[in-house]
């Protein structure tokens, strides 16, 4: 019975940084049908800045809020430099785009910071378990589940309940509309590259801090795991990230408690085929979806 | 009199049809003397090969995307899959029991040569393609780019744990070196030849058809499933020969030879030269071979006025990203366009003036 909880416990805190990934994602996507190939590359990036923030002596509550900035501020700067230019070009466009984006960008990493792992050094209360009713649960999968459901609710809060949210879904939903009533797209665009970027600061740290060492090829893993979640849950809508990210770790954190030995190996393949199956059965991905309808 | 032309569509008519045919073919001629000519410096063996290799793999992508529309990030699975299977039919015997002794039965007997060997990777490739797929095919837009990209991860995560056929993450070696100047020049032609075809043929037409609207095909007829699987199945064949010809260039490689940088690479030169034709296949990958082969050197360092420069490694890459995102910024169709070099006569263009054409490809 232990087992199971810990296990229940392990998939919420690797789900939930795939539904935070995903979140990031379709957000863009709502409103400009992009899919960013580089949004890997901004946790490397907000990892990287822990790192030379730390080096340089930062105490480690001041250095969160200034990844996180730091973070928000490069992804509204590549959105406006490279993304914003291509607004309302087919959807594969703007997908190589971003591929392309991710090659400048990870190369720019490899000229500052050197091929060689980096290691992020937290304070060790990161590295302990701690033992509630019997289940010993590290503090890191702890910190990430809550900051996780605090992040969702602020972006659901923001979302729901602000002018600028009102604006984000009005401006996926109906771009032409929402231009007539007086909303600038530009500032749309720009907020939502604000949250994504955000997003992508906060879970680059709790990604790194888990990983420990960070290259600039270390964007990959994340990257495929937030588009694996995202079209899991289906295209475009934020219920569906938050489904797909959950519903990515149970498979996964599954996978690896049930599968035999000799099978282990293959556990990204059959991930992956368990994927496909579903998109099969679902075109619309589990959450349903608005951009992409079942056929 | 013959003379060429650039056109989206060909004229009516069988004469038409060769003409478009023999026009990619044409250009691989050109491609091919002028590959002969640097091939004649030593130092340049190698970028000339693998200039005929990535040329034939763009060649079988653009057969998938510029018919279907849809863009694979899959299709180095099949380049990889080609490797291994071309690879391992071609190792010799003696080899084959000094390096993978854990070799299943009907795979330890076989020693193949260069030709039935590729034929082994591409046909091994093009069943990877029918099997995936019936799936894959379903899907639309970027769910099929993240699908494919599936694809990729499933095939690279198999052929580093099946180390009995593999030999798993390590490389693989023994392959002999095949890949010379005449077989890699002569698969181009013929996978061009392959491409043109289809690309007349009335299944390059109704893969068209539902490219530009799915529904519009649908009610005409055209099932989209099958109309995207006869274009992903060839496209994975030629693929699978250009991988075979890569793992007898390599002779040794091991499965993280097959990763994004190579889909990268296949993707620019194919957005560069322009994705609707055979004929910009074949420009972009010129052209993305010689730029890279410059940033090459000046990533090994040059003189220029007596200033050593030199650029950390990797730059190649970035300077291709920063090409693609300008290429797809003020010139989104590539060099070419959907245009594709054909041979007409005189006649063919007066009778072109007198009716309107019958295939036609839009830009």
């Amino acid at each position: 019975m232990t087992d199971v909880v810990q296990h229940v416990v392990d998939a919420l805190s690797v789900g939930s940084t795939y539904a935070l990934l995903a979140l990031g994602l379709t957000l863009v996507f709502s409103v400009m049908r992009l899919i960013n190939f580089a949004y890997g590359m901004m946790l490397v990036w907000a990892g990287y800045a822990a790192i030379v923030l730390l080096d340089a002596g930062v105490p480690f509550l001041l250095m969160v809020p200034l990844c996180v900035a730091f973070a928000t501020v490069l992804s509204m700067v590549i959105g406006r430099l490279a993304f914003r230019p291509f607004i309302g070009a087919p959807a594969i466009t703007l997908l190589i785009t971003s591929f392309a984006v991710l090659l400048v960008i990870q190369y720019v990493a490899i000229v500052v910071f050197g091929e060689r792992p980096r290691i992020l050094r937290l304070p060790s209360v990161f590295a302990d378990v701690v033992e509630i009713a019997g289940i010993r649960v590290p503090v890191l999968e702890l910190i990430t589940i809550g900051t996780a459901a605090v992040m969702v609710a602020i972006f659901y809060a923001i979302l729901n309940r602000t002018a600028f949210g009102a604006q984000i879904r009005a401006a996926a939903e109906q771009p032409d509309v929402t231009r007539l009533m007086g909303v600038k797209p530009d500032r749309v665009l720009m907020v939502v590259f604000a949250i994504s970027g955000a997003i992508a600061g906060v879970v680059g740290l709790l990604w790194f801090a888990k990983v420990g060492a960070i290259t600039p090829r270390s964007d990959l893993d994340p990257t495929i795991s937030a588009f694996i979640a995202l079209v899991l849950g289906g295209l475009g809508s934020t219920r569906g990230a938050l489904i797909g990210g959950l519903a990515l770790g149970a498979l996964e954190v599954g996978m690896a408690a049930t599968l035999p030995d000799g099978a282990l190996g293959y556990q990204p393949a059959i991930v992956f085929a368990a994927v496909i199956a579903i998109l099969i059965l679902r075109p619309g991905g589990l959450g349903g979806s608005v951009a992409e309808p079942a056929r | 009199m013959i003379r060429l032309a650039l056109r989206r569509d060909h004229v009516p008519g069988v004469r038409g049809f060769a003409g478009a045919v023999a026009g990619p073919l044409l250009a691989v001629g050109i491609v091919t003397a002028l590959a002969a000519v640097v091939y004649a410096d030593e130092t340049m063996t190698e970028v000339v090969l693998l200039f005929g290799i990535n040329a034939i793999m763009v060649v079988g992508f653009q057969v998938f995307v510029g018919n279907t529309g849809l863009v694979s990030f899959g299709h180095v699975a099949f380049m990889a899959i080609g490797a291994y299977a071309a690879g391992i039919a071609s190792i010799p015997l003696i080899d084959k029991e000094l390096f993978l002794p854990d070799l299943p039965g009907f795979l330890a007997d076989v020693e193949l040569g260069v030709v039935p060997a590729l034929l082994v990777g591409g046909t091994a490739a093009a069943l990877l393609a029918l099997v995936t797929g019936v799936a894959l095919m379903r899907l639309n837009g970027a769910a099929a780019s993240i699908a494919t990209l599936g694809l990729l991860v499933i095939t690279v995560n198999v052929l580093s744990q099946a180390s009995s056929i593999t030999k798993g993450p390590r490389s693989l070696f023994g392959v002999p070196d095949h890949a010379n100047f005449f077989w890699v020049f002569t698969w181009l032609a013929v996978a061009v030849l392959i491409s043109a075809t289809f690309k007349w043929s009335r299944a390059g037409l109704r893969a068209r058809a539902n490219r530009d609207d799915s529904i519009a095909a649908e009610s005409a007829g055209i099932p989209s499933l099958a109309a995207r699987l006869l274009p992903f199945v060839l496209s994975a064949f030629l693929t699978g020969i250009g991988g075979g010809l890569y793992a007898m260039l390599l002779t040794a490689f091991s499965p993280a030879s097959f990763a994004i940088p190579l889909v990268v690479i296949v993707l620019t030169m194919a957005i560069v030269g322009g994705i609707n034709s055979i004929t910009g296949a074949l420009a972009g990958a010129a052209v993305v071979t010689v730029v890279n082969e410059l940033l090459r050197r000046v990533e090994n360092g040059v003189d220029v006025f007596g200033l050593h420069l030199k650029t950390a490694t990797g730059m190649s890459a970035a300077v291709l990203g920063i090409a693609l995102i300008l290429m797809l910024r003020w010139r989104p169709e590539g060099l070419l366009s959907a245009f594709e070099l054909q041979l007409e006569t005189r006649a063919d263009r007066s009778q072109q003036a007198a009716q309107s054409p019958v295939v036609e490809e839009a830009g």
